[in-house]
């Protein structure tokens, strides 16, 4: 039972960062170190995005086709790559959205109420 | 894993770009810049780690792999080398063995002439026959035709656009360079029509070839000379274009040499002609015994090159309009047998495109046993190399499961198998090349002759090879890959946890089935061998009726040198008072031919007081004119009467000697002695009287298998006086005897140069052929059946080899995985003869599943080797019980040593084996 235990668990941690990758992305196009911020600001500093990670999951979406990437240049006029939304990433968004949110239900309704935690 | 090109160095400068704006917003919120920097990095990670993911996640990763399992694959099959070995091995000799056999059947029997559009190319007779045919019958089909047919269907069938003559048989010459000091030597040459080398699109090498104006009577006398003659007897002289030779007396110019692989119309190796003469020269070259006059004297091949456009049917017809025309003419000169045979005579057309080739037909029968054979040793070879890697790969389930637990991907573990069974098909099969090329040319040399290796190209066929490779590796490779396949798809906690403990395993049916596989065909592969050595045994060593022992058999020919009929008696006289002076002869005698001399005269009879034989039969026998003595020197037993003596003179009664099968057919119940038949006509019924009758013998090395064939001797120094021209031509040329035969006491060593020396001194011109022990020519004989009894010989040796290794390698493993139960048992007091038997009773039990299907599969297969089989039955129970222990007793032997080895094993060593 290892690897399939494994592989669901490494599965959940990056649907995680993409999930959060494109939800980011749905606002214009960013550059990588533009999402980490975002994500990072707009969690209230609570998720911290490994910097290492991060560029392995944006080469995964954009080999996915659900974002794509050119250079241009950002607002304090340095050189960056600018990551987008496509059409399927809009799509995959919102049917991850959905799978997330009916997850995060489940697992609060079977905590219970945070009272009850002794 | 193709993907998107993305450089390396983009992904760099994403990096970089990422480092600069991360230094940025830390500096905005009030870090100075160094400390801005180090912690932008800091964040980042390890940039080289990225770097590198990312690379690996690019498209050449692949490539890499691939050098790393292959390095992989080398250093563990280097760490197991009995295996490695034993695979390559096994790979090497499957597609060695099978490749050299399809090569040889491939060489003897389908190849082309090396000539212009082999495929347009058509002989006449679907058979072929040989060497000279009387009269206007052929039966069952005109295959022969003479000088006179010949130019009659060439004339008159417009469907060919050429048509070429040439002698059925090859004919001796002694032939001696013109100024040379080389005495003369035997060369072997073909008579053949003006247009043969045009037929066959061939060009000469050098000089010219013949042309139809080399093939009239009056033209100067010329010859063509085969390449490997010019190259081989005289060293590529160029000067030989030009030279003239004295052939049989007669002076001709060498006029071309042909091209290098060019062997003529027929492969027969041994008797390659050296010389292509014209057809006008055959009387020159044979004098008294030439044949191209006489119309019913059927002695030329033909083959045709048809025109475009014309159906091979309708030229058929043609040719069979042609040959009735022919005969209709002819009508006056045929016997009344022969006009009644008229309505039945015809001709068909075979592809002439791999030549007249009367070898195939001969060898045919053994050829295919041989390929069947081969084909079942490549299947136990496939077997084995299946076995071996499904041994392996279940081994290696451990070290898969637990690579799958680390977390190694599933496609990469299978690559690593793939990649191991890659390697050794493609070094086993490197080797199988190797093995192929020195066994092809072993086995054509075994078979022709180290002389005949120049003309059967030993060249292993490139479409055997790959067939033979590509069914190797592909075994290889599928069952290389399927244990690693089950293993990475089954869950690795069950592999890890069962590791060493588990009584059932997935692929021990598969495994077990091979083994069984392997056992019954080897019994089948010994047994075939059994019945051929068996059979050969007896075709040699039966009873021919004639001695083999110290009997010595020279030829030579009076004609050649000139000698003329009334010259021959003194010559056979002081040929015989000569001989007899060397030390060790015991007796001498000269005949036309004697048994397995090779020749062969046939001759319609007819008995003195019984009536004429009717319409449809015809009473044939074979006939031999020898001199006086003749049947104590080749040990022919007398039954009754006596046998010719120098009494038998020209002027006595004329005399005959009949065998057992002459007197049973023509005299039933009768006493031959003293009775009247003669030949050439009704006529001469009453000119022998039957003085003496001899046990059968066999003379013909072709028919062995078949009855003895009535035959008679006549005496060479009587001679009937006929009237017809072909009868008088037939009676002067049986005069000139062409063999002599020696009875020694002891081998001489110097026996050759003896007899060489006598030859000479009576006449230095006349060439004598080699002198041959009768029992080395019967070996000779023999040849093709001890080949074929040799090679299945072999072919079961190997496959013996091989099941012993499928038994050794089963039982082998299955100890060894059964190691912590036998110390269990041990430890509970079983001792080292009740081990052993366990690890046996395995063994056995396939030992006897693989005997229950070999007998009948032996059974079965017994059909198709019958027809190569004399003397013994194809279910010979002896045979059969000998390869039945032969096999029992090896594979018995192989499972042997595992279960000592299990049984030696100390028991807490068994029990910590985990």
């Amino acid at each position: 039972m290892l690897t399939r235990e494994e592989k669901e668990r490494t599965a959940l941690l990056q649907g995680t960062l993409d999930l959060l990758i494109l939800r980011i992305l749905m606002f214009g196009p960013q550059h990588g170190q533009g999402v980490a911020r975002a994500i990072q600001e707009q969690s209230d500093d609570v998720l911290l995005v490994d910097h290492g990670a991060l560029y392995p999951a944006l080469q995964r979406l954009e080999a996915n086709g659900w974002i794509a990437a050119k250079w241009g240049v950002s607002s304090n006029n340095r050189k960056a790559r600018f990551y987008s939304l496509t059409k399927s990433g809009k799509k995959q968004l919102v049917e991850e959205t959905g799978h997330w949110r009916r997850l995060a239900g489940a697992i609060a309704r079977v905590l219970g109420p945070e009272e009850q935690e002794g | 894993m193709l993907r998107r090109k993305r450089p390396l160095k983009d992904f760099s400068a994403e990096l970089e770009a990422h480092l600069a704006l991360e230094t940025d917003r830390l500096r905005e919120q009030g870090l100075s810049d160094e400390e801005a920097r180090t912690q932008a990095r800091r964040n980042l990670g390890n940039r080289l780690a990225s770097e590198e993911r990312f690379y690996e996640a690019g498209r050449w990763m692949w490539l890499d792999h691939l050098a790393q399992d292959a390095r992989y694959a080398f250093r563990r099959l280097r760490k197991t080398p009995a295996f490695t070995l034993t695979a390559l091995g096994t790979l090497a000799l499957g597609i060695g063995a099978t490749t050299a056999i399809f090569t040889l059947v491939n060489a003897v029997m389908l190849r082309s002439l090396p000539v212009v559009k082999p495929e347009e190319l058509y002989k006449l007779g679907k058979w072929s026959n040989c060497c000279v045919l009387g009269g206007y019958s052929q039966e069952p089909e005109f295959s022969l035709v003479s000088h006179d047919l010949y130019r009659h269907i060439r004339d008159n069938t417009p469907g060919f656009e050429e048509l070429a003559a040439f002698s059925a048989d090859v004919q001796p010459v002694g032939a001696r360079q013109t100024g040379s000091t080389r005495g003369a030597e035997t060369l072997w040459t073909v008579f053949v029509s003006g247009n043969y080398f045009s037929t066959f699109g061939i060009r000469a090498f050098a000089g010219r070839t013949i042309t139809p104006a080399d093939d009239r009577p009056g033209a100067e006398p010329v010859a063509v000379m085969s390449h490997a003659a010019w190259s081989e007897r005289y060293g590529s002289d160029p000067s030989m274009l030009g030279a003239t030779f004295v052939l049989n007396n007669r002076t001709f110019r060498i006029v071309g040499i042909a091209p290098a692989g060019f062997f003529g119309d027929t492969l027969r190796p041994g008797y390659t002609p050296a010389l292509w003469l014209p057809l006008s020269t055959e009387p020159v070259i044979r004098g008294e015994e030439s044949i191209i006059r006489p119309p019913d004297s059927h002695w030329l091949d033909l083959i045709g090159r048809v025109r475009p456009n014309v159906r091979p049917a309708a030229l058929e017809s043609q040719v069979q309009v042609q040959l009735s025309n022919w005969l209709s003419s002819h009508v006056g000169e045929m016997t009344a047998h022969e006009r009644d045979e008229l309505p039945k005579q015809t001709v068909h057309l075979a592809p002439g495109g791999a030549g007249v080739t009367s070898l195939r037909d001969e060898y045919e029968g053994g050829l295919k046993l041989l390929m069947m054979v081969s084909g079942f040793v490549l299947l136990i070879v496939c077997a084995n190399l299946a076995n071996l890697m499904l041994v392996r790969g279940v081994e290696r389930r451990r070290v898969i499961s637990l690579s799958m637990a680390l977390g190694a991907r599933p496609a990469r573990l299978i690559n690593q198998s793939l990649m191991e069974s890659l390697m050794l098909s493609v070094i086993g099969g490197a080797a199988g090349v190797g093995v192929a090329y020195a066994g092809t040319s072993a086995m054509v040399r075994a078979a022709f002759g180290a002389a005949a290796a120049s003309d059967i190209r030993p060249d292993p066929s490139a479409g055997v090879l790959l067939f033979a490779l590509g069914v190797s590796v592909a075994t290889g490779i599928v069952f290389g890959m399927a244990p690693a396949w089950f293993t990475v798809s089954a869950n690795p906690v069950d592999a890890l946890r069962g590791s060493g403990r588990s009584t059932g395993e997935s692929g021990a049916p598969v495994r077990k089935g091979l083994v069984v596989l392997q056992a019954a065909i080897s019994l089948a592969l010994l047994c075939s061998a059994g019945l051929l050595a068996e059979s050969l045994r007896n075709l040699e060593y039966q009873d021919f009726g004639f001695a083999r022992d110290n009997r010595w058999i020279i030829r030579f020919d009076p004609l050649q040198v000139g000698y003329k009929p009334e010259q021959l008696e003194a010559l056979y006289r002081q040929l015989h008072d000569r001989l007899q002076q060397i030390p060790g002869v015991l007796s001498s005698s000269e005949s036309v031919y004697t048994p397995m001399s090779g020749d062969r005269w046939t001759a319609a009879i007819f008995m003195a007081g019984q009536r004429p034989p009717g319409p449809n039969e015809i009473n044939m026998a074979d006939v031999n004119r020898v001199s006086p003595g003749y049947f104590g020197t080749i040990g022919q037993r007398i039954v009754r009467g006596r046998e010719m003596t120098a009494q038998d003179s020209m002027g006595a009664q004329r005399v005959a000697v009949i065998n057992e099968a002459f007197a049973n057919r023509y005299f039933k119940d009768e006493d031959p002695i003293g009775k009247h038949f003669g030949k050439g006509g009704p006529q001469y019924a009453g000119e022998y009287e039957v003085v003496g009758v001899v046990a059968d013998a066999h003379y013909f090395p072709w028919n062995v298998r078949e009855p003895i064939t009535p035959m008679f001797f006549l005496p060479v120094t009587q001679e009937t006086h006929y009237e017809q021209v072909n009868d008088i031509a037939t009676e002067i040329r049986s005069h000139y005897l062409h063999v002599v035969m020696l009875h020694v006491a002891t081998r001489a060593p110097g026996l050759e140069a003896e007899v060489r020396h006598a030859f000479a001194e009576i006449n230095p011109n006349m060439s004598v052929g080699a002198v041959q022990s009768v029992d080395d020519m019967l070996h000779e004989d023999f040849s093709r059946q001890e080949l074929t009894a040799r090679l299945t010989s072999l072919f079961g040796i190997v496959a013996l080899i091989l099941a012993a290794i499928g038994v050794y390698g089963i039982t082998a493993y299955g100890a060894e995985r059964r190691t912590a139960e036998i110390g269990i048992r041990m430890a509970l007091g079983a001792d080292r003869r009740s081990v052993m038997l366990l690890v046996l009773r395995a063994a056995l039990a396939l030992i006897a599943m693989g005997l229950a299907l070999g007998i009948p599969l032996t059974l079965a297969l017994g059909r198709y080797l019958e027809s190569e089989l004399y003397g013994i039955g194809r279910n010979d129970p002896v045979v059969l019980s000998v390869a039945i222990g032969v096999l029992a007793f090896t594979a018995v032997a192989a499972a042997f040593i595992p279960a000592r080895r299990a049984a030696a094993i100390a028991p807490m060593t068994a029990l910590r084996s985990e």
